[in-house]
């Protein structure tokens, strides 16, 4: 890298200077003699005595720089010991890290099979600290395309940290690794919301993922969510419907509007506004002001869409953002 | 007076709702070779882009340059080996679109069995090449939106001339 440092010298320059007129410390920092510097070989258990120090290490750019070296060493680490490691290690944390190496390989290209030994484990393991840390070091990876179907598994666990482990990480990965555009992704992340029994899993992963390119199934398993006895569920099953693909906006839109005559959580229908905005932008208008008697507490709200759609704001970002303002200043 | 303040609260306000900031990418170089274009050509065109070449044709192994795993869209135009050019449109290319729209490319590559669209962190695509509109082979690393290019990701990282390895560090895009 030749990046020219941005920085300006002098503070560094005038602390170098102050140091020299500290003779006891800089004399200290001249005679003591340093360890001596031995050579080592790049090995499992080379790096795994490193991390352990590392992490009794009080700086956290050191910990996120041993996690580094071993993700990045992991495509050249020798395969059958890096899995036995991780097959017997009982730390959770040290357990996350070499999980995190055999994943890395996979993402690397280096071995497609390692990250299912990750995800077999996370399913498969007695202790529920060792089976989160395995879903944790699965995060903002392709886990989703390439352990076949783990996630329906794993947002059903027995133990709710991993349940929620789970559901954080499909969030991440549609927002980070696939930005919402990977069809095939998505509907795996709606088919573990759907599979979960635990609403504030299903909630999560619905009330936070992007929805444009899930299939007419996905979008189906969505509005059938509308029926949960959950609120929570229904109120993200409807703001995720907001954001289906343009030839399931119809049916979704039916599916809305007709569900606030019925509904009567006041968040659940402040959602369902939103997803009704959202499919129809400025065409929602006119659907929004029939909607204004059903619960006249909420004519507000449709007043505050109405006032904003008619802005006729060309994305769906800005049209959010500015309603948001104009709640903060009216 | 106060329908300044006002105002400035609501700024205030409208920064608040401004999507955090999505996690930094850092982009490294997807084989060893030169920089041999950045914003300008050294002919003086615009360029706006990162363009690296090692000069050896169907060199093994062009990775995905971004680092982190993030899924790839390859398209492949050109099934044959390209080393100088063969017209714009025929360009291979891998594509990431981030949530925010902007694509960041990978172009000119030469297929082979790792061409096919991938999730993974800096993982194989083919192998340099000149597919699409070039006079030789070389990776062409571009973020856009809408036609418009960013050149701020690379800026201050880099400079032509400057040979680089897989390790190198040719930019940050956040």
């Amino acid at each position: 890298m030749t990046r020219t440092p941005s920085f300006s010298t002098r503070p560094l320059l005038l602390a170098l200077t102050l140091c020299a007129l500290l003779p006891g410390v800089a004399a200290a920092q001249v005679v003591a003699p340093g360890p001596a510097l031995e050579g080592e070989r790049c090995s499992v258990q080379g790096l795994m005595d490193s991390i352990r120090q590392g992490l009794e290490s009080n700086s956290a750019a050191y910990k996120k720089y041993m996690r580094t070296l071993l993700r990045e060493a992991a495509v050249t680490l020798p395969d059958s010991e890096l899995r036995a490691a991780f097959e017997r290690e009982t730390d959770p944390v040290m357990s996350e890290h070499l999980a995190a190496a055999l994943v890395a390989r996979t993402e690397r290209g280096a071995d497609p099979e390692a990250i299912k030994a990750v995800a077999k484990r996370a399913i498969e393991e007695r202790d529920p600290a060792l089976r989160a840390a395995a879903v944790r070091s699965m995060r903002r990876t392709s886990a989703l395309e390439s352990t076949d179907g783990a996630y329906e598994k794993l947002v059903r666990d027995a133990s709710p940290e991993v349940r929620q482990e789970a559901a954080q990480n499909i969030v991440e990965d549609i927002q980070e690794v696939y930005a919402g555009y990977h069809g095939p992704a998505s509907d795996a992340a709606v088919s573990a919301a759907t599979a979960s029994t635990d609403p504030k899993v299903t909630a999560k992963i619905l009330g936070n993922m992007n929805t444009q390119m899930i299939s007419a199934e996905s979008a189906g398993k969505i509005q059938s969510l509308l029926r949960s006895e959950d609120a929570e569920v229904r109120k993200a099953a409807a703001l995720a419907l907001g954001g289906v693909p343009a030839e399931q906006m119809a049916s979704a839109r039916q599916s809305v509007l007709a569900m606030y005559r019925d509904e009567q959580d006041a968040g659940v229908r402040k959602a369902l506004l939103q997803s009704i905005a959202q499919l129809g932008f400025i065409g929602a208008i006119p659907e929004l002001q029939r909607l204004r008697s059903t619960d006249p507490s909420l004519a507000p709200e449709i007043d505050a869409w109405i006032r904003v759609l008619g802005l006729d704001l060309q994305e769906w970002n800005l049209i959010l953002r500015e309603k948001q303002r104009m709640q903060q200043v009216p | 007076m106060r329908h300044t303040m006002k105002m400035t609260l609501a700024a205030l306000a409208s920064l608040a709702l401004v999507p955090a900031a999505v996690t930094a990418h850092t982009v490294k170089a997807p084989f060893p070779g030169t920089i041999t274009a950045l914003t300008y050509y050294p002919s003086g065109g615009y360029h706006g882009a990162i363009d690296v070449s090692s000069g050896r044709c169907n060199y093994w192994g062009a990775e995905t340059a971004v680092v982190g795993s993030v899924h790839w869209n390859v398209t492949i135009n050109t099934s044959g080996v390209v080393c100088n050019g063969n017209g714009y449109e025929n360009a291979n290319m891998a594509v990431h679109t981030w949530a925010d729209g902007w694509k960041f490319h990978q172009k000119h590559f030469i297929k082979t069995s790792d061409s096919y669209d991938r999730t993974c962190d800096r993982c194989q695509v083919g192998n340099e090449g000149g597919t699409g509109q070039a006079t030789g082979p070389h990776a062409h690393l571009m973020q856009e939106k809408n036609g418009t290019k960013d050149t701020s990701w690379y800026s201050g990282y880099t400079t032509r001339g400057e040979a680089v390895d897989r390790s190198e560090t040719l930019g940050v895009l956040d």
